[in-house]
């Protein structure tokens, strides 16, 4: 102890005890934090007792304020779900991990040169997430990045409370029995420390399938000792061999056979079991006081509602200001958004590699952005399909571009006289490659040739080896058209669907264009069959779908399972001999709508039934029925 | 100034010197506030139950207690009752309680939080905050400083004070453990001397030797909801294997509406 501590040290026992108390320096904390709640901590409460992980009987909804789509959805889910591959390691979103049982661990990172608190990390246990909550004041990231199970986190603490605001959630669940939380959700949860006590108290917002926000408190004891056990990990495998991969289980509206086991085993009326706002509320006891009244009121909820109907409640995930905005995805490959349909960019130490060209009204911008991510002109440029918001921009892309391996080439020097377009001079353009049906579409609807891809395929597969990693174009015949193509970059671990996989709407399948619904779902299935994860359902191969938010390999599933359960309803309809009009007003996409549906615009859910509809019976009894 | 290691002996005096400041209270000569003045959080109001922590055991008519087993994880009940706890719920029998003028025995202070309605938080006095629920028309009275009363009601006696960190922070040091203390927002209330009642309102008991330890907190979200968060701890030498521990929570009202009195039933 040198002079000038001793003093110091001398001063500060005087001090204390003239205050009368003991003396001593307790833990730290920094001048951004409240309460220290690092450790380990378990599931410590007596309620709920039920509810822990894959637990919850089906219809046991009571106290949780879902809405039509939220119940809906519910009632359609089978627990046979969780047995198609991307559903069984899927992670657990948040507040749906505290419920796991097992154990949770908080540890604190920080600067090393200043030890300001930068973040919170979390893992649960026996769910396995990871959780990040930044505390250091960053923003939360734009709508059209990535979601993941444990979503984005910020945190801020107030005195004794930790809050922490959740974004970018994935659609995952609220309870294991099928209560579906979406991926348009925002969780603000309280952490207040008493002691050796954690009290959690989570408000999870969901436009998509809630009523009102969903308000839940728990308690959490504090773990003396470090558990020994911290993993519980997961690996799919084939659990139902044979089925095949669009065959999604689900309950067909007014059909779920177990829909009221829990109310008779439970002595519960079936209205108090299908949850909704006024099941929070003190009056719903008066309610159940007129059993007739709530077993009517309780059947219409099992089914679609006469409407109206539900538009979607997502936020747009464009940000439609006129700029283009560049998203790193991963390895060479990044997201421009803004002009229509989402373009990606592969760069390297050759020309710049994109699928798609947007609408074509930003074309500038998107060649200026692509010059911030690459010396080297644009080179190709793949069509996902012919539509215009993939295909607008296609000339000034091909103008601005150019490919090098074509100058002193043989190509290069061949253009015959009077050729215009691309064939005026190829070397000095960027080559548009597109399925050959692209190229009929787009000649059939009279487009200038600077618009048309010029270097087409016929077969399943194109590829090429460009910017050091494998780009591999797939043909996916009567999906949302006849000339559909998905691209992965194979280092990247990226792919790029197009409008097969659109997570602002329903796909737009357009049955004059060659288009199908079982087209659509091989699809979907095709490029499932091209990913992996990287934990629990999370990242490994990242998906840039034609419209919307960068995606892994569960959305697309989601999306998949979503029509593949639509397709099954209108089947069923069909089968039952429903005429359209019947089978729209049965609102077979009622528990989507709210995240997909438009009541307006150019792709309404009318149409999309319509379409579903009407493929279907083109088709029926085609071999390729429900495959 | 920065408190760099040059400068720790003049940080270490200055903190000291706000120490000795701070210890003095608000004011120069002045006294201490009253708990009411000092409330570190404002909970006065009318706040509605959010009924959504074991829905089944709250919002619908009790069913008897079977026979599951006792276990610490409430043997399929959600508490953890011990085999004379579970004697005791299963001859539950309302018409007897009714019969014996007993028909608030779940409305007692280990369960009334839990009880579907609304309660109305007022200041009784500069030292004792009043809690009354609509249902059941019960009073809690939660007294700061000594106990009051002798209990052996259903709302026994309530002690409470505003919870703090405990230590005091010191610029540039970080917090000395035993020099005071910083209110958190938490309100703390431990409360015994209770006349023996139900956890449930299906007659799973407590006894009159329970003891209920409370804490109260206020979250206020981004869009201006605000809720009541209650952590409770319930020990019971006689009916529990372990302390029961549940948490609830209250939406705040900005006015009486909804509020509603009525009587204690018993089924």
């Amino acid at each position: 102890m040198n002079k000038i501590t001793g003093i110091v040290t001398s001063a500060l026992l005087m001090s204390a005890a003239a205050y009368g108390q003991g003396l001593g320096f307790g833990a730290p904390i920094s001048s951004n934090s409240g309460i220290d709640i690092s450790g380990s901590w378990s599931y410590g409460g007596d309620q709920d007792a039920d509810y822990g992980t894959a637990a919850g009987a089906v219809a046991d909804y009571g106290g949780i304020p879902l809405n039509e789509a939220g119940r809906l959805y519910a009632l359609a889910w089978d627990a046979s779900r969780m047995t198609v591959r991307q559903q069984q390691c899927a992670g657990y979103g948040i507040p749906y991990a505290y419920y796991s049982p097992g154990n949770f661990r908080f540890w604190e990172e920080r600067d090393p040169h200043t030890q300001q608190l930068i973040a919170i990390h979390m893992w649960f246990q026996t769910s396995e997430v990871r959780r990040t909550i930044w505390m250091d004041g960053r923003p939360h990231p734009p709508a059209y990045a990535a979601h993941t199970f444990a979503g984005f986190s910020t945190g801020k603490w107030e005195k004794n409370v930790l809050t922490i605001t959740t974004t970018h959630l994935k659609r995952a669940w609220l309870r294991g029995n099928g209560i579906p939380s979406s991926d348009e959700a925002t969780v603000v949860e309280k952490l207040v420390r008493h002691g050796d006590r954690l009290t959690v108290f989570t408000v999870t917002k969901d436009p998509v399938f809630l009523d009102e926000p969903y308000s839940k408190t728990m308690i959490n004891l504090r773990n003396i000792k470090d558990p020994t056990a911290w993993l519980y990990a997961c690996e799919d495998g084939e659990e139902i061999v044979g089925r095949s991969d669009g065959k999604i289980p689900n309950r067909l509206f007014g059909k779920n056979p177990y829909l009221r086991e829990y109310a008779d085993k439970n002595g519960v009326p079936l209205l108090g079991t299908l949850g909704g706002g006024a099941t929070v509320h003190p009056e719903f006891t008066a309610k159940l006081k007129n059993p007739a009244a709530a077993e009517t009121e309780a059947m219409a909820e099992t089914v679609p509602s006469h409407g109206p109907q539900q538009a979607s409640r997502a936020v747009n995930p464009d940000p439609n200001d006129g700029e283009i905005h560049v998203l790193k995805v991963q390895g060479n490959v990044y997201m421009l958004v803004g002009d229509g349909g989402n373009i990606a960019v592969q760069v390297g130490d050759q020309g710049a590699f994109l699928v798609d060209s947007g609408e074509g009204k930003l074309s500038d911008r998107v060649v200026a952005a692509v010059n911030t991510l690459s010396p080297h002109p644009i080179q190709f440029v793949v069509n996902t399909s012919f539509r215009p918001d993939h295909t607008g921009g296609n000339a000034n892309l091909e103008a601005a571009g150019e490919d090098p391996s074509l100058p002193g080439s043989f190509f290069g020097g061949q253009a015959p006289t009077g050729a215009t377009g691309f064939f005026q001079d190829p070397a000095h353009h960027a080559t548009l490659i597109a399925q050959n049906n692209v190229l009929i579409r787009m000649e059939g609807a009279k487009l200038s040739n600077a618009m048309i891809p010029a270097d087409t395929y016929l077969e399943k597969r194109r590829r090429k080896y460009h910017n050091g990693e494998l780009v591999e174009i797939f043909y996916q015949p009567n999906a949302i058209t006849d000339g559909d193509s998905i691209v992965q970059f194979r280092r990247s671990d990226v792919i790029a669907t197009g409008d097969i996989y659109d997570t602002t709407r329903y796909p737009v399948v357009d049955l004059k264009s060659g288009g199908t619904i079982q087209g659509e779902i091989d699809a979907l299935n095709n490029i499932l069959e091209k990913t992996g994860y990287e934990h629990d359902e999370d990242g490994g191969t990242m998906i840039i779908p034609g419209r919307g938010r960068l995606s892994d390999e569960y959305d697309v599933a989601e999306y998949r399972d979503m029509i593949s359960i639509i397709r099954d309803r209108v089947q069923a309809m069909l089968d039952a001999g429903a005429t359209l009009d019947q089978t729209k007003a049965a609102r077979p996409t009622a528990d989507y709508d709210t995240r997909y549906g438009a009541i307006s615009g150019p792709w309404t859910t009318d149409m999309f039934v319509e379409a579903v509809y009407t493929s279907l019976k083109q088709n029926a009894p085609s071999q390729i029925r429900r495959k | 100034m920065i408190c760099n290691r040059r400068r720790v002996g003049l940080c270490a005096m200055m903190a000291l010197i706000s120490v000795s400041v701070w210890a003095q209270g608000p004011g120069p000569g002045g006294p201490p506030q009253s708990p009411k003045a000092g409330a570190p959080v404002e909970m006065t109001g009318y706040w509605v139950s959010m009924v959504v922590e074991d829905w089944k055991y709250r919002m619908l008519p009790p069913t008897k207690v079977k026979s599951p087993p006792p276990g610490i994880f409430g043997g399929g009940i959600g508490v953890p009752v011990n085999p004379e706890a579970l004697k005791v719920a299963m001859a539950w029998d309302p018409a007897k309680d009714e019969a014996a003028g007993d028909q608030c025995r779940s409305y007692g202070a280990a369960n009334i939080m839990r009880v579907p309605g609304r309660i109305h938080i007022t200041w009784q006095d500069e030292q004792t905050l009043k809690i009354e629920t609509d249902a059941g028309m019960q009073t809690r009275l939660f007294h700061f400083g000594a106990a009051q009363g002798s209990g052996g009601d259903w709302q026994g006696v309530s002690q409470a004070t505003w919870e703090s960190l405990e230590g005091f922070q010191i610029p540039g040091l970080g917090r000395l453990s035993g020099l005071g203390s910083e209110k958190t927002g938490s309100l703390k209330v431990v409360t015994a001397k209770l006349k023996a009642g139900y956890l449930r309102k299906n007659g799973i008991p407590y006894s009159a030797n329970a003891v209920l330890t409370e804490y109260f907190d206020v979250a206020t979200e981004p869009d201006g909801d605000t809720y009541l968060l209650i952590t409770t701890t319930v020990e019971d030498p006689v009916y529990l294997l372990q302390p029961y521990q549940t948490t609830t929570h209250f939406k705040k009202q900005s006015d009486a509406a909804g509020w509603s009195p009525s009587p204690c039933t018993a089924r």
